[in-house]
């Protein structure tokens, strides 16, 4: 029950729709068991010729039975639905509240990112919840009252039948289905976890593979896992049929039950033998919805799966742990590193040692190193994006930590890695570091990153899938020069662009940063000899530090090593 | 009985047919249709049942019927009717065990399809020309090979077994129905037609604006995850209260717009439960009227009738619910199809052992490369390389270095012109021959999920000793990387090598290929991103294996292409030169251009 409460507590804020689904289920099912109550009634009254009326009065009430039942059935699936889609939305309002304080240190927590996927997942499966779980059984068991409550006037036996049979439709099938569910639903995810890792593996590696002649011998591995993956589905799917014959065999065996029962009391003359067809009518239409509850506890155990991975999400995040003291806007930032170890939760290795520099305002800085060397992590850092293990970085002589981060990005211009766009045009997403840029405005950064030739209106696909490596590193440069701040923090912001575009460009940025700091990430080591200061990482360690010339002088130099390295490659 | 199941076939696809052409949105055609011919049998199988089960349905109303007339018209003793309950009992068994088989038929024949879907696609994948491999979009790929083909599940465990069944069902019943009181028999065969014509009414009308939403729909679905993704930057710019409130409209609109679509399906089975209403109203209006003014016909028949014809009109029901999945499979399926149409480009070998112990030679002769699809080409060379030569490929990024590098290795097939090794046409050499001769180092090795030896030992057939592990380990300079990880040997990393960083992924990779001891390397020469002692590294390897191996190489140094024995000039998919760097040096305009430059780019 705990696992569920996320769900339950979000769902029950949508009362109206909850109300409108079950009432009109109430009134779609009871109409139905009337429906066919009152046409087990008409044609054993019609057996014995009565007065034309009350067949007439009888036909059109089937009629109007008929109608309020296909009706309700209508607005119970268009409130049920409609329900389950606010609460959707809901859900997502919720976690979306939840993660937001805690992006940052999720993000450091789980560096790839399928996190974020897996939460969609979750919250997407959980809009099966009130639709196929909280719901049926209540239409059902309203539908069953109703109908126990109107049999107590014909036959008080009867309608005890038809209690104990509900107890064990609603209550003791589902209870020990449930329990059977929970060991296939592991152990499938765990085969199908499995078959994805492996054929991404061999997708990957399959160059690999060939060349190292084990591509058959991995192919009939994967073939293997894919049949032992559709072997447990299979299982699990022929369960779920079994369970939904046990219920409907079930159902059809209480109808003959309390057919039995209504003759027998016929026979005894206990009962007007008119009665017995209505009772057996009743009783099959009644039954009819039940199959339902065969798939319940499946939905229940993915619910609860789901609700479960998502509360973990959160759990154990202490509250907001990030400062709140606001820095003043006027004074521009100075940041020391001073010894400062950060390591990623779940990572064997510090990402950063013992890193101590001093940024100073309006510094031109660049960090360099090979890949994996721990040049993204100190700008993490810098962000608090990364968890630091000891030392400290001071901000104006403050501990960072202690700082309303919101108050630091506010000076801050950063271009990340991998930057992120969303769905929208092109406009929307400069915008987006300016609520108030203008149209020319747009157009001009645009034209300051080369990018004069795109529409403001042009389209851009989730996470800027329809453009090019370079065309994003521009765009969200665009975005910056939009933005004013003290400091630019830029990674790698160039990587995809030719020689020539990236002095451009640099160029562009150095003209509206006089007297701002500007921190770049390098991949190439040209143009950097007007840089103040330039930092060389590897293996997490920064190795030196000085200005251009100071590093070419160093004998045995790595920085030097490098330079000469690059020299020796073609530019193409 | 053949005619009955050719009939029921027949309803089959007319069924099908009228859906499909009211909504054009899936497609889905040849992948299921193939599967039709192949499950043939089984499809009779369930025909065969759902005939079963439908004289099962017809068997349990009669024996109502006959335990009603007993007790309620002629007043029999109870005891009577005590056989007649038991028989109505085990016909209720042998109903639910029909229904049972039909879903397990359809259960089976899921396993099976998922199964040759995912075959031909794994086929499929690894018989697409290798540049197209690693154009990233890897994760789309594993979408579509778990995810989407799981979607199809539902054509065959519930949208197929319940077409078969229905359409057995409902004939049979009607047929029944028909002979006990033809009128009634004529009123469902008037009304029923009208449920495909509402549907395709219903559907016409909105078909429109169906479309729109669902293009709406599609925009709206990831715009979740996407706000999520792009939490870092949402907060760095200060969006996060912004962002929630667009969560919020998004969600509305996607609700609305589901709605909407929505709205049709439910109008859909409205319109189905109206017919079946109307239907049923009528033929018990006019069993009534039979029954009381005419006075011709008896209570058995009339609630014999009255209880069939409702089973009848709940298979139809059924099938438009299972439709539902039915159709989200058709799309997958559609999915998949597409990607299968792809071009491929597989690389065929035959029988003949190479014959020499020693490094073979090898020599392309008018050889070609050009993909279906986009216009790169590489046009057709002429190139000899003797054994142990050293050879370096040289030009501008899309020139098509990479290509030919492929197209030697035997990773892509030479599409016009030859490929002789040793002489002996490259579609003729045994494959294992040739690959145990061969490896290639490139700029982003592939490091499996598995333990560290079982990545380095994927560069040897047989078993190896720890101590032999460690030799090329320690060559490769990742021993030390290696001795301090908590299992050493056995630790496990991760898919693609996650947690390691490029220059450790790369020592890995020096490491399987010195165990190798190719023949052959071929070797795509890192740009940027590795640290200098992993440089060094993988120029003391590959001086090591120079002396007793070919190596050629997609060369961006200098120092490397110098000490070539031979440069292959590559200029938009042509040889635009061939030769030593002195050859071309002197006789090559755009070689020299290139030198030059480089040098020239120093002092810039």
């Amino acid at each position: 029950m705990k696992d569920i409460r996320l769900i339950l507590k979000t769902m029950l804020k949508e009362k109206k729709d909850i109300l409108f689904s079950i009432s009109f289920g109430f009134l779609a099912g009871i109409a139905a068991v009337s429906l066919f109550a009152a046409s087990g009634y008409l044609i054993s009254k019609a057996a014995f010729a009565p007065p034309i009326y009350t067949l007439m009065i009888l036909v059109a009430s089937v009629k109007l039975l008929g109608i309020t039942s296909a009706v309700s059935r209508y607005g119970e699936r268009y409130f049920s639905h409609r329900g389950t889609f606010t609460i959707l939305k809901n859900i997502r309002l919720k976690v979306y509240d939840q993660i937001e304080p805690l992006a940052n240190r999720l993000l450091q927590k789980y560096r790839s990112g399928d996190i974020l996927a897996r939460i969609v997942g979750d919250v997407e499966s959980l809009q099966h919840f009130f639709l196929r779980v909280f719901y049926p059984p209540l239409v059902l068991a309203a539908v069953f009252i109703a109908t126990i409550y109107f049999t107590l006037y014909i036959s008080v036996n009867v309608a005890l039948t038809m209690l104990a049979s509900m107890i064990m439709v609603l209550i003791v099938f589902p209870a020990i289905f449930y329990l059977f569910q929970k060991k296939v639903a592991v152990s499938m995810r765990e085969k199908r976890g499995a078959l994805s890792s492996g054929f991404t593996d061999y997708l990957h590696g399959f160059r690999e593979l060939t060349i190292f002649q084990q591509a058959e011998r991995k192919k009939q591995r994967l073939f293997d896992e894919m049949v032992q993956y559709e072997t447990i589905n299979a299982r699990e799917n022929r369960q779920l049929a079994i369970r939904e014959a046990i219920v409907i065999f079930f159902s059809f065996f209480i109808s003959v039950l309390i057919l039995v029962q209504a003759g027998f009391y016929v026979s005894e003359g206990n009962l007007a033998g008119t009665l017995l067809a209505m009772l057996f009518m009743i009783a099959i239409t009644v039954f009819e919805d039940t199959p339902s509850m065969a798939v319940l506890p499946a939905h229940l155990e993915e619910s609860k799966a789901s609700s479960k991975r998502l509360i973990e999400v959160w759990k154990d995040e202490e509250p907001s742990s990030t400062g709140t003291r606001e820095i003043e806007a006027d004074i521009p930032l100075q940041f020391d590193f001073k010894k400062v170890f950060i390591q990623y939760p779940n990572e064997k290795k510090a990402a950063v040692q013992d890193a101590s520099f001093q940024i100073k305002p309006g510094m031109n800085m660049a960090i360099v190193g090979p890949s994996g060397s721990g040049k993204s992590t100190l700008m993490q850092a810098m962000l608090t994006f990364a968890p630091i293990k000891s030392g400290q970085i001071l901000v104006n002589g403050e501990e960072i930590n202690g700082l309303a981060p919101d108050s630091l990005w506010g000076q801050m211009n950063v271009s990340l890695q991998h930057n992120h766009f969303f769905y929208g045009s092109i406009f929307e997403n400069l915008r987006f570091a300016n609520k108030q840029a203008t149209a020319e405005a747009c157009q001009e950064a645009l034209e300051k990153v080369q990018l004069g030739h795109f529409p403001l209106d042009k389209q851009v696909l989730e996470k800027g899938t329809n453009l090019s490596g370079g065309e994003k590193q521009r765009l969200a440069l665009a975005r910056l020069f939009l933005r004013d701040a003290s400091i630019w923090l830029l990674d790698e912001p160039t990587s995809s662009l030719d020689a020539i575009t990236e002095q451009q460009i640099m160029d562009e940025i150095e003209k509206v940063t006089t007297y701002q700091t500007v921190v770049t990430i390098r991949h190439r080591l040209t143009g950097l000899e007007k840089m103040d200061q330039i930092i060389v990482m590897n293996h997490g360690e920064i190795i030196e530090k000085g200005t251009y010339y100071e590093l070419m002088e160093k004998e045995d130099g790595y920085f030097q090593a490098m330079k000469e390295l690059e020299n020796q490659q073609l530019q193409f | 009985m053949l005619e009955v199941i050719s009939y029921i076939l027949m309803y089959n696809g007319l069924y099908k047919h009228i859906v499909i052409c009211s909504d054009r949105l899936e497609g889905g055609g040849y992948l299921l249709k193939e599967f039709g011919k192949q499950f043939r049998t089984r499809m009779i199988w369930m025909v065969v049942i759902s005939l079963f089960m439908a004289a099962a349905i017809v068997g349990q109303s009669y024996l109502v019927v006959s335990i009603i007339q007993q007790l309620f018209l002629e007043n029999a003793a109870f005891s009577t009717v005590i056989p007649a309950v038991f028989l109505l009992i085990s016909v209720l068994l042998l109903r639910t065990i029909f229904q049972y088989m039909i879903k397990g038929a359809g259960i089976k024949m899921a396993q099976t399809a998922k199964i040759s879907i995912r075959e031909r696609l794994l086929a499929h994948f690894t018989n697409q020309p290798m540049a197209d491999a690693e154009k990233g979009q890897s994760g789309q790929k594993t979408s579509l090979f778990m995810d989407t083909v799981d979607e199809i599940d539902g054509y065959f465990s519930k949208y197929l077994p319940q077409v078969m069944q229905s359409a057995g069902i409902v004939l049979v019943v009607w047929i029944v129905i028909f002979t006990q009181n033809w009128t009634s028999g004529l009123i469902i065969l008037v009304s029923a037609p009208f449920i495909p014509i509402f549907m395709m009414i219903i559907g016409v009308k909105t078909k429109d604006k169906s479309k729109e939403q669902l293009s709406q729909l599609a925009a709206f679905s990831g715009t979740f995850l996407d706000t999520l993704q792009g939490l870092p930057t949402v907060k760095l710019f200060g969006q996060s209260v912004e962002q929630r409130n667009k969560i919020n409209r998004d969600s509305t609109g996607f609700r609305d717009a589901t709605m909407g679509v929505l709205k049709v399906a439910f109008t859909n089975s409205l319109a189905l439960e109206f017919i079946a209403m109307l239907s049923i109203g009528l033929i018990a209006l006019e069993i009534a009227i039979r029954m009381i003014i005419f006075q011709n016909l008896s209570f058995f028949t009339g609630f014999f009738v009255l209880l069939l014809a409702p089973e009848m009109f709940s298979q139809l029901k059924q099938l438009g619910s299972a439709f539902h999945s039915g159709r989200a499979s058709m799309g997958a399926a559609s999915r998949v199809e597409d990607v299968l149409e792809e071009e491929t480009a597989p690389v065929h070998w035959g029988e003949t052992p190479l014959q020499k112990k020693e490094t073979p030679e090898l020599r392309l002769e008018q050889a070609s490369f050009h993909y279906e699809q986009g216009n790169f080409q590489l046009e057709p060379a002429t190139v000899r390389i003797l054994p142990n030569e050293q050879v370096a490929i040289i030009g501008k990024t899309g020139a098509g270095k990479s290509t030919l590098l492929h197209l030697l290795a035997g990773l892509l097939p030479v599409r016009e012109g030859s490929f002789f090794i040793d002489g002996v046409p490259q579609e003729k050499v045994q494959k294992t021959d040739w690959f145990e001769r061969i490896s290639y180092l490139s700029q982003h090795p592939y490091v499996f999920s598995g333990t560290v030896r079982e990545n380095i030992m994927l560069g040897s057939q047989d078993e190896q000793s720890d101590k032999t592990i460690q030799e090329v380990a320690a060559y490769a300079g990742i021993w030390e990387w290696i001795s301090v990880l908590p299992d050493g040997l056995d630790t496990v990393i991760g898919e693609g090598g996650r947690g390691l960083s490029g220059g450790e992924k790369q020592r890995i990779a020096i490491a399987r290929t010195l165990l190798k001891k190719p023949q052959i390397l071929f070797f795509d020469e890192p740009t940027t991103g590795l640290d200098i002692q992993t440089e060094h590294m993988l120029q003391k390897s590959l001086d090591a294996l120079k002396s007793h191996a070919t190596i050629i190489t997609v060369a961006h140094r200098l120092h490397t292409i110098r000490s070539a024995d031979k440069i292959l000039l590559l200029e938009r998919g042509q040889i635009a030169g061939q030769g030593t760097h002195e050859e071309l040096y002197q006789n090559n305009k755009m070689y020299q251009q290139m030198i030059t430059a480089q040098q020239g780019g120093r002092q810039v």
